[in-house]
């Protein structure tokens, strides 16, 4: 029965952790020249599955099969031997070693025992080319940014000769412009007759530049379906029920500004930023990655300083710089790295949700723990985080229950201005929609809600209003009703006659209508 | 089916499941407690009331300094300037209690304060200055070590009586110093679990951008937590300081690494975020054992480094490896009060398995103790230098000829190391001990509370302060000074300019020597001393600092070092100078000394025989111990060596 296209089966596979079953009893199988979309929520299991497949994990019932033969991979290297080559969303790259070095390290070309740069540099040279980006050997890997070190991954998985090549999650820190020039890569890969295991939670993608789709529940394969199939349908398969609505915003009426923010602007950053938020209102900032949301916002909450403008909060204006006193207004922040900015990875549940509440919680220096432990118990049980118990460690969550917790612990001090920073990124549809409902339950108690994300469908199906920025500066305002994608987008690339920075393009675009450059940021 | 078997429960497991559990999560404790078993195995010694809280004195300044690290390491910092600060707190005790005349409770607030303002400073450089925390602590290593010096001008200063009573005894038996580890280690433990700069400092160790962003004060906390840290380490330096009698410049060197060890070893992580003070405590308590142990077990010095080392790492891998082996996604402690209950309960369990195993083992050597062979010690302040080694070349062929059995044990230059090495050989019940002093003044309490036992203390090379001695075997090194003075300056002809290299800042031969070498001199106004420097008796300083030197007088005729290892460091740095326009006099007639003696490089040294110093010295501890009198000092003949006579003299 074996396939000559076969590149990869696996069948019946089954991992158990102390205490969790990973995965049970999983089927999947990869030909030649196929994308093929793994899709599931956060915990279904595919991080362990593709562990497996690189050999840090190995099954403990099962066969996988490569090109036919039963194998077993117990380590990177019996990966890199067969032919597989993975790409994890952390990417495992030296920031102070260049593109060259990075793409052969540790198999440098070699002559006399001296590495052989300009070999090496040119057997590099043509690997970018053939990835098709333009990026020279010598850089250092620090000074690239996001889509680019993505792009030396990949090369660096064709230097390996790589027949299988892992992708999860590769379009979550990309502009849409960026995830084009990736598709287009793939698709290329697809062509020289790679077989490419993909995964993401961007059913849109799915269409775009998948062959086939299994879904995986639970630790099982669910279904495997052919890229065509409806999102809804997808989205039954994945979540285990249909989810009757993505975006299920509830507006309220709106109350006073709570939220003022008046010609803020840091010198090379940001300019002239103002704008408000009311009372029972979700305000949602769109632009393309690097336009200077994030700045805006940490500045806003007192993390950053800023050169010149006013921040008030119900009319009182707070200090600048001062995160203690933004706090004290009201404002919280969930900011855009959830681990390396929102949690304290190792502590448990219970700390992390007291962390803000922990100063408040103190007499004479004393920390009422026993206050502190209620208290966290009734708000995870609020937020519904899935958890073995407060005292778990909160790395160990999901992405979708970690966010949770970083929400939940502004919601115990209070907060009445919550910032959120991509808020659902790396998040699976259900726990989505849980966040969103959070959101709604915020304004409907009168807090002002400011959310930035990349996601447009996320901003507009959740905004009541939507502010575009472009280049450090507001470009427009557009109302819910008026918000649409191309409005959004032609807002978002529009430039104020300075000399913007062009990136002379590395390849057609297929399928977009406007000519989308994302400068990016520092 | 197999595989069923995979998801055992939790429950199904009994109490020895429980005890197996509560060791497997407490590497460091598992560790202990298989030293424990093992030293009691060994030595019959070991598992006495006495020699137990002999441990706890010893392990209490490593504590207390570790305690304080604690709060440093759990917040992802490192402070590296603890032993410097305990021994600056100290000097400024003792120095303003004694030199500036300060009421002795004044005192102790001050040198309390110092400690604290170490730790601002640290702190400050940390949170404001940007420093990485291991540059900002190594600086403030330096300055309250030199501080330290400044203050006590390099000499030990006694320690006001009143203070030294925290290194005493309560109600006879029950160690001060323990009691104030024990006290500081439930201040450490209260003020992690409970306290808000506690919770925050495992906040802004796990992620301090997070911590940040929450709205803790981060550099605030930063500046308390090395304040901390300081308080602490004020404070072991007075127990140090009271232990001794005596606030030593030089004191508490490298305790800083074992802090850092012993926090380490006690599970936490370099990395932040973890770390517990029954950990720690533990951790100083694996080291305490270790030494006390290798003491008694009589292991040689030199080994006893490499063990300890070996231990070490031991002991943190085992903490590793447990950690990979037990990780469950669920993390412990996730408190129901049943939970807590059954925890309590296997505690209490290991507690009573330990102290069974334990007793069986002291059982064991009920019999073995009463040996026939007559047991000495002898404590040697450093085993670093061929001097020393030649004294315990010396006991020791005495000892074998007479069938004596001789531990020795290594200071390190480190008078409470010293210390403890003495009261282990006390709780031995040696016949006789022989004590080569780190410092005169510090040596008194433990050779005092060895005269309390009745046990006979001989000291060799340097005296005992306050504390009866059965005998002193010592070359006069005053008169050597002198007779060095005499030599150099008649080779010069009585005139000339020459540089000194001084000994270890501090220490009783540098200043007799130096004094010595002063008074010779005076005799001989046309020699002037144009520099005096420090060179700390080693032969890579005195090649580094004569060098330095050299820049600055190029033109010297003479060089006088205040032992051959700095004399052979300044011939290497002269060159061709050397014996030819550079005339060399060292001090201790070492076999390298004579060699250059006998090469000409080295004009002449002042020999002392040290194997003879190692042979009588011993000689006379098995007069004292058999209760026969001895010579209360004993002169061994000091003498300058030249090329005219070093062939007749062989150590």
């Amino acid at each position: 029965m074996s396939d000559p296209d076969e590149l990869l089966r696996i069948e019946g596979v089954r991992k158990a952790f102390p205490g969790v079953v990973a995965l049970d009893g999983v089927d999947f199988d990869l030909r030649r020249g196929e994308v093929h979309v793994l899709l599931g929520e956060n915990g279904a299991g595919k991080s362990t599955l593709i562990k497996m497949l690189s050999g840090a994990h190995t099954p403990d019932a099962g066969r996988i099969l490569v090109g036919g033969e039963e194998v077993r991979i117990d380590g990177a290297q019996d990966a890199e031997r067969l032919g597989i080559a993975t790409i994890y969303q952390e990417f495992n790259l030296v920031p102070d070693l260049t593109v060259a070095e990075n793409i052969f390290l540790g198999r440098q070309p070699r002559r006399l025992g001296m590495i052989d740069r300009k070999r090496m540099e040119a057997d590099a040279a043509v690997l970018l080319e053939r990835v098709g980006v333009h990026v020279s050997p010598r850089a250092r890997v620090r000074e690239l940014g996001i889509a680019r070190l993505q792009m030396v991954e990949i090369a660096k998985a064709l230097s390996l000769d790589a027949r299988v090549l892992i992708m999860d999650e590769p379009t979550a820190v990309l502009t849409s412009e960026e995830v084009d020039r990736l598709f287009a890569i793939v698709r290329r890969l697809r062509e020289d007759g790679v077989g490419i295991v993909f995964i993401t939670h961007h059913l849109e993608e799915i269409a775009a530049l998948g062959d086939r789709v299994t879904v995986i529940r639970d630790g099982k394969s669910v279904g495997q379906v052919p890229a065509s199939t409806p999102e809804d349908e997808l989205v039954r398969l994945m979540v285990g029920r249909s989810i009757e609505q993505q975006y299920p915003r509830e507006r309220t009426d709106t109350g006073p500004a709570l939220l003022t923010v008046e010609g803020l602007t840091r010198d090379g950053v940001f300019h002239d930023v103002s704008f408000e938020v009311h009372a029972g209102e979700v305000v949602g900032i769109a632009g393309l990655v690097g336009a200077g949301r994030t700045e805006v916002v940490r500045a806003v909450f007192g993390a950053d300083p800023y050169d010149k403008g006013t921040v008030k909060v119900a009319g009182t204006g707070l200090r600048r710089h001062d995160v203690n006193a933004a706090m004290a207004a009201g404002i919280g922040l969930v900011p855009e790295d959830r681990k390396g900015q929102g949690l304290v990875l190792d502590a448990s549940v219970e700390e992390n949700l007291g962390l803000v509440t922990l100063r408040s919680a103190s007499r004479a220096g004393l920390v009422d723990l026993k206050g502190q432990h209620e208290a966290a118990a009734r708000i995870a049980g609020q937020l519904g985080v899935r958890m073995a118990g407060l005292g778990q460690q909160v790395r160990t969550l999901s992405g979708g229950n970690q966010q949770k917790v970083v929400i939940g612990k502004w919601l115990l001090a209070k907060t009445r201005v919550l910032i959120l920073d991509e808020p659902t990124r790396g998040i699976d549809v259900g726990a989505k929609v849980e966040i969103y409902q959070l959101i709604n339950e915020l304004t409907a108690a009168g807090a002002a809600v400011l959310m930035i994300s990349s996601d447009l469908p996320e901003v507009l199906g959740m905004s009541d209003r939507v502010l575009v920025m472009a280049q450090g500066r507001i470009a427009g305002e557009l109302a819910a009703d008026e918000a649409t994608q191309d409005a959004v987008m032609a807002l978002a690339v529009s430039t104020h006659g300075t000399g913007a920075p062009t990136d002379t393009g590395t390849d057609t675009h297929t399928d977009n209508d406007v000519e989308k450059e994302a400068p990016r940021g520092h | 089916m197999a595989t069923d078997t995979l998801k055992s429960t939790p429950g199904a497991r009994g109490a020895s499941g429980g005890l197996r559990r509560l060791l497997l999560d407490n590497g460091a404790l598992t560790a202990l407690i298989v030293l424990v078993i093992a030293m009691s195995a060994l030595s019959g010694d070991f598992l006495t009331t006495d020699n137990l809280l002999n441990i706890g004195v010893q392990a209490a300044v490593t504590a207390i300094l570790a305690f304080g690290v604690t709060f440093v390491i759990v917040s992802a910092g490192i402070d590296l300037s603890v032993g410097s600060v305990a021994a600056l707190s100290a000097t400024v005790l003792a120095w303003s209690a004694t030199s500036a005349g300060i009421p002795v409770v004044l005192a102790v607030v001050l040198a309390v304060a110092t400690g604290i303002a170490c730790g601002l400073v640290n702190g400050f450089l940390v949170s404001y200055g940007k420093l990485p925390p291991f540059i900002a602590t190594l600086a403030m290593l330096s300055v309250g070590r030199g501080l330290s010096l400044v203050i006590s001008q390099g000499s030990p200063i006694a320690f006001p009586g009143s203070v030294s009573h925290l290194g005493d005894t309560l109600g006879g038996w029950l160690p001060v110093p323990v009691l104030v580890m024990v006290v500081m280690g439930l201040i450490t433990a209260f003020v992690l679990a409970r306290t808000y700069i506690g919770r925050s400092m495992y906040a802004i160790g796990g992620n301090e951008e997070a911590a940040r962003l929450s709205g803790l004060r981060v550099k605030r906390h930063k500046l308390a937590i090395y304040a901390l840290s300081g308080l602490f380490a004020a404070a072991a330096g007075i127990v140090l300081a009271a232990r001794l009698s005596s606030a030593q410049p030089q004191a508490a060197q490298g305790y800083e690494l074992d802090a850092i060890a012993a926090v380490v070893i006690g599970g936490a992580s370099l990395a932040g975020g973890t770390g517990k003070a029954s950990g720690t405590l533990i951790g100083a308590l694996i080291l305490a054992v270790l030494r006390n142990g290798l003491n008694l077990l009589s292991v040689s010095a030199f080994w006893q480094q490499v063990v300890i080392g070996v231990v070490i790492a031991l002991a943190v891998l085992l903490d590793t490896v447990r950690r990979k082996a037990g990780a469950t996604p669920v993390a412990a402690g996730a408190g129901s009060p049943g939970g807590r209950g059954r925890q309590a309960a296997t505690y209490v369990i290991a507690a009573v398995v330990a102290v069974a195993v334990v007793g069986a083992m002291s059982f064991l050597h009920d019999g073995s103790s009463g040996t026939k062979t007559q047991k000495l010690g002898l404590s040697l302040s450093t085993l670093n230098n061929p001097f020393f080694v030649q004294i315990r070349a010396g006991a020791q062929e005495e000892a074998e000829k007479l069938g004596l059995d001789l531990t020795v044990t290594d200071a390190q230059n480190d008078a409470s190391q010293q210390a403890n090495q003495l009261q282990n050989f006390t709780s031995e019940s040696l016949g006789a001990i022989v004590v080569n002093p780190v410092d005169s003044d510090a040596a008194g309490p433990s050779v005092r509370s060895a005269n309390k036992s009745g046990i006979p203390v001989v000291a060799v090379d340097r005296g005992v302060s306050k504390a009866d001695t059965a005998a002193l075997v010592a070359s006069d090194n005053v008169q050597g000074g002198r007779q060095g003075a005499e030599a150099l300056a008649e080779k010069l002809g009585g005139k000339g300019t020459i540089v000194i290299l001084q000994g270890q800042a501090g220490t009783s031969a540098s200043r007799e020597r130096g004094a010595g070498f002063a008074e010779g001199l005076k005799a001989y106004p046309g020699i002037k001393v144009v520099a005096e420097q420090p060179a700390d008796f080693d032969r890579t300083k005195g090649l580094d600092v004569m060098t330095n030197l050299l820049q600055a007088h190029p033109d010297i005729d003479g060089v006088f070092a205040e032992n051959d290892e700095m004399a052979l460091g300044a011939i290497k740095a002269l060159g061709k100078k050397a014996g030819t326009s550079v005339q060399v006099v060292g001090f201790d007639g070492t076999p390298d000394g004579l060699k250059a003696v006998e090469a000409g490089t080295l004009y002449a040294s002042v020999a002392q025989q040290p194997k003879e110093l190692g042979r009588i010295a011993v000689d006379n501890a098995l007069r004292a111990a058999e209760g026969k009198k001895v010579d209360e000092t004993v002169k061994v003949p000091v003498k300058v060596v030249t090329k005219e006579n070093v062939a007749g003299f062989g150590g």
